[in-house]
């Protein structure tokens, strides 16, 4: 791999560049969320699946954004998302604070809530660090994409923070000019939706600095010591906390500044019932199977769905956006293959139940 | 954070501004509105709340998949406390004749929400001119373009999927430039190979020759917002989802789990408990359930009410109870048409012009069902995407009724030879696995069925009473039932018939319909047998006119009799057009509030 393409942004080719890695990072978090969603037994863990679920589908709305920022400064998506590469191998490892840490795909359990939270404050800038990574201090990993680990960002974060500022000096260098893109290939608000987030379509310098802001606010929040972000939304961090915590976080819309501090939720607590969860195959590869198992087939179905929601969602993105509601549509076979694979014992290992392959090897 | 769940004991020590008996769509509006503008309100509801939380609303879901019987109210446990009507399954309605009025509504937080199709059409002008018009049943003292406003304020508290370029064809006027919060729901599959094959053929109903036509249904059900509507209101539409005690971040979309009637499992339906959830001020807004009111107190010194009396029990399978008193300055009836009437009947209310519990009226349906010569994906969907309208205006409406006609997605259900019927018939004859399964496919993917729904006018005769020998089991009153049919609307289902019968034929339809001579709701007209089944769209039992000697409330829903009790809900509608109701209820709950607000700030 090009090891050396992680440099700062200094022209419009590195930008497209650092864009698809985002896309590959807000992607990189679907799988691990959707089979820890798919694991808990029909009619339990309400609490649980309420939380997961829009938490993916806002990975997906910054998926989206990823790429109308993209789009709009003229990237081609072509090849991006139906690239082998684009899902990760897992277990993956995905940037931190201070030390890194392994994804895997698995079971919703305290040790995956504990990951997502780590995925969560990955995304995390404290007040006192510059916001963009000091060029001499580029040492952390994006080790999923085969970088020089000497050569990435601490977090996510940065690594937006980054692209802000790519972006905002390409643009004094080239104004308008860089949003060259074919504003037809914009997902706008239409085409999704959900209750948090909106699709912002991008068209020129500020929607773009609207997109990468609300991509990166949505995650862990609009400004330190709140829990919120800037629709006055819980961010995913604090809510997979809540998980750990078993209580729900007070967000107070009208006064902002009342609302619960991060660590102290007040408001009702709840039992996470971590038994009424299906043992699923950690990191399960297709040669987990039985070969001519119904697992197996089950499993190979699964996978070539989730590769043509891909192709789908490039699709879409590569200027048929009204591709997209199909593509979602999509899903629900995806969840119908995953649970046959979920909710049934792989044949000679002592309960372990099957699990949902997002790539071939 | 949602409204505050209070007991007994705080209700006693408080004095409300307003107390609302409902927590339906009309009691919900109204507390919502209210409290925004600093009104301290108590709701009083009869049924259980465990709806409020995700844990009480997974149970329903559960026990509607466990049913047997889905029926509209199979998700909600049986309360002999306070029964809901449910199409003659229990004994609640005492049924006097000489046709039954069936039907059902839901005694749970959220009312009848709790069960509704979602259907959120408008009336049309002419609905509100009944009398003057057509010589049918009464006017309204207020016309259409009164209620423009709060149709809009409807619909978006409600988040209407629809299309306004449609819903104008039939006369309906928009504002200009406005559209729905949301686009229509897509077309079904289904309702595009009946378009195809029925759009602008025509049918001569009394000498007038109506075309048909499809259009899609306006409903409660999130769809995809509509980004003109930023254009009308300022910002797009951002649907709400499902409904919690505690913060959700996400409103979901129709995703055709077709069980719409009575409970959509992933809350992509309104109900009232999402008014009830999206409270401004929760803590100004008490809600006591298990409290059925049985009582309103009159002081007859300057014939206020002062006090609703209610019977709260503690648990649904015990009939212990203990009685309490809700004071407040103002009072709103919102317990849905019938219940409405029966309570004031019950209190004995003064009525100057007599009419409480008269004039109740329904919609009720004739269903037509055929099988399509191909396989049109019965039961995928909603349950109604798109209708034809057409027959909803005319001037044959001097001799008989309007009527509205659903195509459904869902199959013969609803005709009482459904998907499970089938099923268990070809198990019965030992069909399994393959056979089985093409056998279900065959009999079910090709079934079509038509509904009806024809305009009842106000009737004096048809109307809700009570009787001391009909009570329930905490010793309220039970409704008494008397219904009749008039010649107006059978001539209407009679011609509905032939309707669906050219319409089959057009479409190379077989045609299964049959009404069985031992039906409760079997009637004959012109030598032919029909049955109907009813609407649930119970209204007109307290109308609303110009004066005290002929409406029991005023155009803003004000008893006429006694100055701070309000009557809202459809029971307050002097006609319902071919218009589902709860739109229109919802638009008069809102215009009923703002002269609550004038009362209460003078």
């Amino acid at each position: 791999m090009k090891s050396d393409r992680l440099k700062l942004i200094t022209t419009i080719e590195d930008l497209r560049y650092y864009l698809i890695q985002g896309m590959k990072i807000e992607h990189a978090t679907i799988p691990p969320y959707l089979t820890a969603l798919y694991s808990l037994k029909p009619g339990s863990n309400l609490e649980a699946f309420h939380m997961i679920r829009p938490i993916v589908v806002e990975e997906m709305l910054h998926l989206t954004l990823a790429a109308n920022v993209f789009n709009a400064v003229g990237g081609n998506i072509e090849g991006v998302f139906t690239n082998p590469e684009f899902v990760p191998r897992y277990p993956t490892k995905l940037p931190t604070g201070e030390e890194e840490f392994l994804v895997n795909v698995g079971k919703f359990s305290k040790q995956a809530v504990k990951t997502f939270l780590n995925i969560e404050r990955s995304k995390e800038v404290t007040q006192d660090e510059p916001l963009v990574g000091s060029r001499v201090k580029e040492e952390f990993l994006l080790s999923i994409f085969g970088y020089d680990p000497t050569k990435s960002f601490s977090s996510i974060r940065l690594f937006y923070a980054e692209v802000i500022r790519g972006l905002y000096a390409l643009h004094k260098e080239m104004g308008d000019a860089l949003f060259c893109g074919d504003p037809q290939k914009q997902i706008s608000r239409e085409y999704y939706y959900n209750g948090a987030g909106d699709i912002i379509k991008v068209t020129d310098f500020d929607s773009a600095i609207r997109a990468l802001t609300l991509i990166q606010e949505q995650g862990e929040g609009s400004r330190t010591e709140a829990i919120y972000d800037a629709e006055k939304k819980l961010c995913h961090y604090y809510r997979f906390e809540q998980l750990e915590l078993g209580q729900y976080y007070v967000v107070d819309k009208n006064e902002p500044l009342n609302s619960d501090k991060p660590h102290c939720p007040t408001g009702k607590t709840f039992t996470v019932d971590w038994d009424a969860v299906y043992p699923v195959k950690e990191n399960a590869k297709l040669n987990d199977y039985p070969k001519g198992s119904e697992l197996y087939t089950a499993a190979q179905d699964f996978q070539k769905a989730y590769s043509k929601f891909l192709e789908e969602i490039e699709d879409s993105f590569n200027g048929n956006p009204e591709k997209l509601v199909l593509a979602v549509g999509g899903m629900f076979r995806l969840r119908d293959l995953a649970n046959s694979l979920i909710r049934n014992p792989i044949p000679g290992m002592d309960g372990v139940n099957g699990a949902p392959i997002y790539r071939l090897d | 954070m949602t409204i505050k769940s209070v007991d007994c004991q705080t209700v006693s020590k408080t004095f409300y501004d307003a107390v609302i008996v409902g927590s339906g769509v009309a009691g919900a509006i109204v507390a919502k509105q209210l409290s925004e503008q600093g009104k301290n309100v108590l709701i009083l509801e009869a049924g259980t709340s465990r709806d409020l939380t995700l844990a009480g609303f997974q149970s329903y879901v559960e026990t509607f998949y466990g049913a047997i019987a889905k029926h509209a109210n199979s998700p909600y446990p049986l309360n002999l406390n306070a029964l809901s009507p449910t199409d003659g399954l229990n004994s609640y309605f005492e049924e006097k004749g000489p046709m039954p009025l069936s039907g059902s509504y839901t005694r749970v937080t959220g009312g009848t929400t709790m069960h509704w199709q979602g259907t959120t059409l408008r009336m049309l002008p002419d609905d509100f001119k009944l009398r003057s018009k057509y010589g049918q049943g009464l006017d309204w003292p207020i016309e259409y373009t009164d209620l423009m406003p709060y149709y809009r304020k409807a619909e978006y508290e409600i988040g209407v999927s629809g299309n306004t370029k449609e819903q104008k064809e039939l006369d309906i006027p928009f504002l200009p430039g406005y559209v729905f919060p949301m686009k229509e729901l897509p077309p079904s599959y289904l309702d595009e190979q009946i378009r195809e094959k029925i759009d602008g053929t025509t049918f001569d109903l009394d000498k007038e020759t109506i075309k048909l036509k499809l259009s899609s249904f306006p409903q409660g059900r999130n769809s995809v917002p509509n980004p003109d509507y930023a254009l009308y209101h300022g910002d797009v539409f951002v649907p709400s989802g499902v409904t919690s005690e505690n913060p959700l971040e996400y409103g979901e979309r129709c995703q055709g789990n077709a069980s719409c009637v009575p409970i959509c499992p992933v809350q992509a339906k309104y109900d009232a408990r999402r008014t009830l959830g999206t409270i401004a001020f929760p803590d100004r807004v008490h809600l006591l359930s298990q409290a059925v009111a049985s009582r309103v107190e009159i002081d007859p010194e300057n014939g206020r009410v002062t006090a609703i009396h209610y019977k709260h029990y503690k648990d649904k399978n015990s009939p212990q109870y203990t009685i309490g008193t809700a004071k407040g300055r103002l009072f709103v009836l919102a317990a849905n048409a019938i219940e409405n009437a029966k309570l004031m009947l019950a209190s004995e209310l003064l009525s100057t012009s007599g009419l409480i519990g008269n004039n109740m009226m329904d919609h009720p349906f004739i269903l037509t069902w055929a099988l399509m010569p191909q396989v049109i994906g019965t039961m995928r969907g909603p349950l109604v995407t798109s209708g034809i309208g057409t027959f909803r205006k005319g001037k044959f409406r001097k001799q008989q009724s309007a009527f509205g006609i659903a195509i459904e997605n869902s199959g013969w259900g609803w005709s009482g030879t459904g998907a499970t019927d089938v099923l268990r018939d070809a198990v019965n004859r030992n069909r399994y696995g393959k056979d089985l399964r093409q056998e279900l496919i065959d009999r079910i993917s090709r079934q079509l069925l038509l509904a009806f729904m024809c305009e009842l006018p106000a009737d004096y005769s048809n109307r809700v009473t009570i009787d001391p020998q009909y009570k329930d089991r905490l010793g309220n009153y039970r409704p008494v039932i008397h219904f009749n049919i008039s010649d107006y609307c059978k001539k209407t289902m009679a011609d509905a018939r032939k309707v669906s019968r050219e319409i089959f034929k057009r479409l190379k339809a077989e045609d299964y319909t049959h009404y069985k001579n031992s039906d409760p709701a079997y009637f004959e007209y012109e030598g032919e047998g029909y049955w109907y089944r009813g609407g649930n769209h119970f209204s007109g039992t307290h109308v609303m006119g110009t004066s005290k000697h002929n409406s029991v409330v005023n155009k803003n829903l004000r008893s006429w009799d006694y100055e701070n009790l309000y009557l809202v809900g459809s029971g307050s509608m002097p006609s319902i057009g071919t218009a589902n109701t709860t739109l229109t209820i919802a638009a008069l709950s809102f215009l009923a509030s703002e002269q609550m607000l004038k009362d209460l700030n003078t």
